[in-house]
C-alpha cells in the first residue's frame, strides 16, 4: 500500500502533531508514504469561492503530481479530501471541464490524465488497512473510554460523492472501536464544526462549535477524536474561546484519531506532543502520556 | 363462460375484500388469499376515516363478515402464493397454507390460550406499540376468528394445547399445498411505511416520542395498545404539543432515499389525525409542517378550512431542519424556518408524527416476478395502459387494484372503487371478452 | 424598491456550480438544517435561492449572505429535491468576487497563495521545530508554477495583485 502524501497547508504549518503521528502510525500498519514535491494549496473552500477555474486547475495541478508518481493520494484533511476529490470526479464525468483545465495546465506542463483516486487517511485505515489489522496491532488499548467522533463535514458530505467512498460515519466509529473506546452517539454528529468562518466572523465560528461542544457533553464523552486540523483547532482551541466569550467549560481534551491509534498501539507522545493540545490531555488520559 | 369460473384475489385488504364480494355475488367463486392471519389490511388498523369520520373498522367489518360467510368466497389466510403457471383463462396457481398450528373448523377464538400463553413479543398490527402473546389473534375483531401460533417465538411449552377444552390447539401441523385453478387473478397487495430511521435526523428510532402516523392511529384506537389513549410512548403522558412532519421520504429525488412521488393520501389524514388529536386533547398546541398542502377531491379543502378556523391547528409551511430532544424536559425541540414569516425557529413538542411515505408491501417484487407482471422503478405493479386500462396488469387476465398500482390511487373509496373495477373486469373476461 | 434582474436566475444556472436554482421548490429544509442561519438573520440558503430567483440581483451580491456559508453542504445533502443549494452558494460567491465583494479573510488568504502557493505557511519559529525534530524540511511548493496558474485565470485580478 503505497500513497502520494499529501500534508497541505495547515497541518505543516500548525499542526506538527498530526503530522508525526501519522508518520509513525501508517507505515506500522504497512502503509508506505511518498512524498510529493511541488504541490500547491488544494484550493480550499475560500479560494473555490473566488473563481472556479482557478479552483479546478490548481487542484488538478496536484492530482497531476500524483499521476506523474503513479500513486493515489492520501490527504490528512477533511477540506484538501473535498477539494481533490471534487475536483477528481468532476474532471473525470465531464469532458469539458477536463479540456478547459488541461488547456490551464499546459502552461505548466502538465496534464490530468484521471488515472489517480483522492483518499482519506480514514478510507485508507478502513479499506486497505481494515479493522482486523488494525486490532491486532493495539497493545493498549482505551477500553473504556468514551469518545465523541468528530467525521467533519466533507469526509461524507455531499453524501452522492462520498456514497462508494465511505459510508456515513461507520467507517470512522468503527476505526474507533478498534482501539477499544467507544464512540458515543451524540446529536449534531453530523454538524460542522464552524471552522469555515474562522477569520471571516469568528463570533459565529465560535457559536457553531458550542452548538456541537453542547451535544457531546450532554451525550457524557470523555474526549473527542477529530481527522481533519480545522475541527481540531476549532474544538480545541475553540474550546478556551467559548470558555472565555460564553464562560461555559467543557474540558473535553481533542485528540487526533492518529494520536489516539498511535498511543492504543503503545507508542507515547512526546512532551512537545500533548503540550501543543490547548486542552489538556492530562485531565482524561493521565496514566496514558 | 369459460370453462374455469373461478377466480384468485391475493391481498385481503378493503380492494381485495370488495373485489371478492363484487364477483361473489355475480355467481363467481372466489379464493381470497391473505399473507398475515386475519383479512382486513391497513384499513382494520385505522381510527376514524375522512371524510365522514366515521370508525374505520365499523365499516369494513361488515365486508369482513360478509367474505366470510358467503358461500362463493373460500378465504385462505394464512397463505401465500408460490407458483404460478397458465394464461388468461385457465391458471394453475400453487398456494402454501402456511401452518398455524390451530385447527380452524375447531377454533371459536375465545382466546384461553392467549392468556396462559408465557410468551410476548411485540404486536406488528399495533405498529409494535403494544404486545401479543406467540399464541394470538392480531386483533379483537379478526377474520376468520381463529388463533395462530408464531412458531418463531413460540416456548414450545404446550400450555396452550393443554387448556383448551375444544382440542383446537395442533402443534403438529403441517404446511399444506394447494391446487387452485382458476381463469383470473386480481393482486391488491396494498403498501407499506418506509422506514424513517433513514432520514436520521427526525430521530426515528432514537426517540420513542417520534412516531409514524400509523402508529398514531394503533394510539388513538379504542382497540389499541393503549386503549385509545393519546398518550406519549415513553412516559404515558398526555402530549400537550403535537407536530406533524410531512413528506418523511415522500418526494425524495436523493438516490439513497429514492422515492421521488407524493404519496397522495398523507396530506389527507395528517389533518385527519390533527383534528383527531385535538377531539382528544383539546388544549393541546398542534401544528403540521408541509412543503405543499395537497387538499384536492371533494370536502378536503373545506376540511382544512375548518381545521384552521375551527380546530385551530397551525399550519406551518416548512420541512424541518432538525428534532432534537431535550436530555432535561425530555421534549422534543424542532428547527424549522416558516417560510411565511421567513423566520427560523425552534419550538418544542411533546410528540412528534411523521408522515412517511408509503411503498410497496415486501414481498411485492418477488409476487410480481412470480405473476410474471411488470414493476415500475418503485416496485409498485405497472398497469397495461395507465389512462385506458389502468386496472389491466401487463399479463392479461391479471389484474391489479389499491395501492399495489401506486400512490395516484387515493384513499379507501378510491381502493374500493377499483376492488369494483377489477371485479367487473374479471367478469368480463370469464365472460369471454377481453 | 431596486430594478430586479428577471435572467438573474439564468445567469446564475448557467455557471458550472449554479444550476441547482432552477428545482428550488422553496420548501425550507435547507435553512432549517443550516447551523448559520439558526444563529445569524444574516445568512440563510432558502433566501438565497428565492433573492436568485426573484432577480434580486444587487440585493445578493454585495452582502454578508453568501460568505457566511460554512460550506458544509448540510443543506446540499438535505434537498428533497437533489438541487445543490450549497453549490450554489459558490456560484454566488465566484459572482461576487467579480463584482469586488470579498471578505478580508478570504483575500488575505488568496494574497497569500499567490505569493507562496499556500494559503497558511509554516513560521520559522515551525520549520526550526521541524529540523529539531528530525522531520525534515517538509514538501516543497510549485510557486513558480501557481502563479502562472493564476494570471492565467485572472485570479489576480480578483485579489489586487498583478
Amino acid at each position: 500500500m503505497k500513497y502520494a502524501f499529501y500534508l497541505g497547508c495547515l497541518i505543516p504549518a500548525r499542526e506538527l502533531g498530526y503530522e508525526a503521528s501519522v508518520r509513525k502510525v501508517l507505515p506500522a500498519l504497512g502503509v508506505e508514504l511518498v512524498e510529493m514535491e511541488g504541490t500547491n494549496c488544494c484550493a480550499p473552500f475560500s479560494i473555490q469561492s473566488l473563481d472556479h477555474a482557478t479552483w479546478l486547475a490548481l487542484a488538478a495541478r496536484n492530482l497531476c503530481i500524483a499521476e506523474e508518481m503513479g500513486l493515489d493520494v492520501l490527504t490528512l484533511c477533511n477540506d484538501c479530501y473535498e477539494s481533490l476529490l471534487m475536483v477528481n470526479t468532476i474532471l473525470k464525468e465531464n469532458p469539458a471541464a477536463k479540456k478547459q483545465v488541461n488547456k490551464i495546465l499546459s502552461e505548466v506542463s502538465k496534464e490530468y490524465k484521471g488515472t489517480t483516486e483522492v483518499k482519506h487517511m480514514v478510507d485508507v485505515l478502513y479499506d486497505d488497512v481494515g479493522v482486523d489489522r488494525i486490532k491486532n496491532a493495539i497493545s493498549e488499548p482505551f477500553t473504556g473510554l468514551k469518545v465523541a467522533t468528530q467525521p467533519g463535514c466533507h469526509l461524507t458530505k455531499p453524501k452522492r460523492i462520498h456514497f462508494e467512498a465511505i459510508r456515513g460515519f461507520e467507517a470512522l466509529d468503527e476505526l474507533v472501536r478498534a482501539t477499544g473506546a467507544e464512540p458515543v452517539y451524540y446529536d449534531r454528529k453530523e454538524m460542522c464544526c464552524g471552522g469555515p468562518l474562522r477569520g471571516i466572523n469568528d463570533e459565529l465560528a465560535r457559536q457553531v462549535s458550542r452548538l456541537k461542544l453542547i451535544e457531546m457533553k450532554n451525550a457524557g464523552v470523555e474526549c473527542i477524536v477529530t481527522v481533519c486540523p480545522f475541527c481540531f483547532v476549532q474544538l480545541d482551541l475553540g474550546q478556551l474561546e467559548v470558555k472565555r466569550y460564553f464562560k461555559e467549560e467543557y474540558n473535553l481534551p481533542v485528540l487526533h484519531f492518529a494520536e489516539l491509534l498511535r498511543m492504543a498501539m503503545g507508542m507515547k507522545l512526546e512532551d512537545w506532543e500533548i503540550r501543543s493540545h490547548r486542552i489538556p490531555l492530562s485531565q482524561v488520559l493521565k496514566d496514558r502520556l | 363462460m369459460l370453462e374455469q369460473p373461478a377466480v384468485l384475489v391475493i391481498g385481503g385488504g378493503i380492494s381485495g375484500i370488495q373485489a371478492s364480494l363484487d364477483l361473489a355475488s355475480r355467481g363467481i367463486k372466489v379464493y381470497l388469499v391473505e399473507k398475515s392471519p386475519s383479512i382486513g389490511g391497513r384499513m382494520a388498523q385505522l381510527d376514524k376515516t375522512f371524510p365522514t369520520m366515521d370508525c374505520s373498522m365499523c365499516i369494513l367489518a361488515p365486508k369482513m363478515i360478509d367474505c366470510s360467510h358467503h358461500p362463493n368466497v373460500q378465504m385462505l389466510t394464512y397463505s401465500e402464493v408460490k407458483e404460478v403457471k397458465g394464461s388468461v383463462g385457465n391458471f394453475v396457481v400453487k398456494v402454501l397454507k402456511k401452518p398455524r398450528y390451530v385447527d380452524e373448523t375447531k377454533c371459536t377464538g375465545c382466546g384461553i390460550c392467549a392468556e396462559h400463553c408465557p410468551a410476548e413479543v411485540p404486536n406488528e398490527f399495533d405498529e409494535n406499540l403494544g404486545m401479543r402473546k406467540a399464541i394470538y389473534m392480531p386483533f379483537p375483531q379478526a377474520v376468520p376468528r381463529v388463533m395462530t401460533v408464531d412458531k418463531e417465538n413460540c416456548l414450545e411449552c404446550g400450555l396452550c394445547e393443554k387448556v383448551c377444552d375444544l382440542k383446537a390447539v395442533d402443534l403438529g401441523q403441517q404446511p399444506e399445498e394447494v391446487e387452485l385453478n382458476v381463469g383470473a387473478i386480481i393482486v391488491a397487495t396494498g403498501f407499506d411505511v418506509f422506514d424513517s430511521s433513514e432520514i436520521p435526523v427526525y430521530g426515528y428510532g432514537r426517540y420513542k416520542d417520534v412516531i409514524t402516523a400509523l402508529e398514531l392511529e394503533r394510539l388513538l384506537c379504542a382497540s389499541g395498545p393503549t386503549g385509545g389513549h393519546l398518550i406519549r410512548p415513553s412516559d404515558g403522558k398526555i402530549p400537550k404539543s403535537i407536530a406533524f412532519i410531512h413528506c418523511v421520504g415522500s418526494r425524495d429525488r436523493r438516490e439513497w432515499i429514492g422515492n421521488a412521488y407524493c404519496s397522495s393520501i398523507c396530506c389527507k389524514y395528517a389533518v385527519k389525525d390533527a383534528v383527531l388529536a385535538r377531539e382528544h386533547v383539546p388544549d393541546a398546541r398542534i401544528s403540521l409542517f408541509y412543503i405543499d398542502l395537497r387538499a384536492f377531491g371533494r370536502g378536503f379543502q373545506e376540511f382544512v378550512n375548518r381545521a384552521k378556523t375551527e380546530y385551530g391547528i397551525r399550519f406551518v409551511r416548512s420541512n424541518p431542519g432538525e428534532v432534537i430532544e431535550n436530555p432535561k424536559t425530555k421534549s422534543l425541540t424542532l428547527w424549522f424556518e416558516d417560510t411565511a414569516t421567513r423566520r427560523i425557529e425552534s419550538l418544542n413538542f411533546d410528540l412528534v408524527v411523521l408522515c412517511p411515505a408509503l411503498i410497496p408491501r415486501g414481498g411485492a417484487k418477488e409476487l410480481a416476478k412470480t405473476l410474471g407482471i411488470e414493476v415500475d422503478k418503485y416496485g409498485f405493479f405497472k398497469p397495461h395502459d395507465a389512462i385506458a386500462n389502468p386496472v389491466d396488469t401487463t399479463v392479461p387476465g391479471i389484474f391489479a387494484s389499491g395501492y399495489c398500482l401506486g400512490p395516484k390511487t387515493g384513499d379507501i373509496p378510491d381502493s374500493i372503487m377499483q376492488g369494483s373495477a377489477t371485479a367487473a373486469r374479471v367478469a368480463e373476461v370469464l365472460a369471454g371478452g377481453g | 424598491m431596486s430594478s430586479l434582474k428577471p435572467d438573474f436566475m439564468h445567469e446564475v444556472a448557467n455557471t458550472q456550480r449554479g444550476k441547482g436554482v432552477l428545482i428550488c421548490i422553496q420548501c425550507g429544509r435547507c435553512s432549517s438544517s443550516c447551523p448559520v442561519a439558526r444563529l445569524t438573520t444574516e445568512h440563510n440558503p432558502r433566501r438565497l435561492m428565492e433573492m436568485i430567483i426573484l432577480g434580486l440581483r444587487s440585493e445578493v451580491l454585495p452582502t454578508q449572505l453568501p460568505w457566511y456559508c460554512l460550506s458544509c453542504f448540510t443543506c446540499l445533502d438535505r434537498c428533497p429535491q437533489g438541487g445543490d443549494v450549497g453549490e450554489t452558494m459558490f456560484a454566488i460567491r465566484n459572482l461576487a468576487a467579480r463584482e469586488g465583494n470579498v471578505p478580508d479573510g478570504v483575500v488575505t488568504q488568496a494574497r497569500s497563495l499567490f505569493d507562496t502557493g499556500r494559503v497558511v505557511n509554516p513560521t520559522r519559529m515551525a520549520l526550526v521545530k521541524r529540523e529539531k525534530l528530525g522531520m525534515g524540511k517538509g514538501q516543497s511548493t510549485g510557486v513558480e508554477d501557481i502563479r502562472k496558474i493564476l494570471k492565467r485565470t485572472a485570479f489576480d485580478k480578483i485579489i489586487g495583485r498583478r
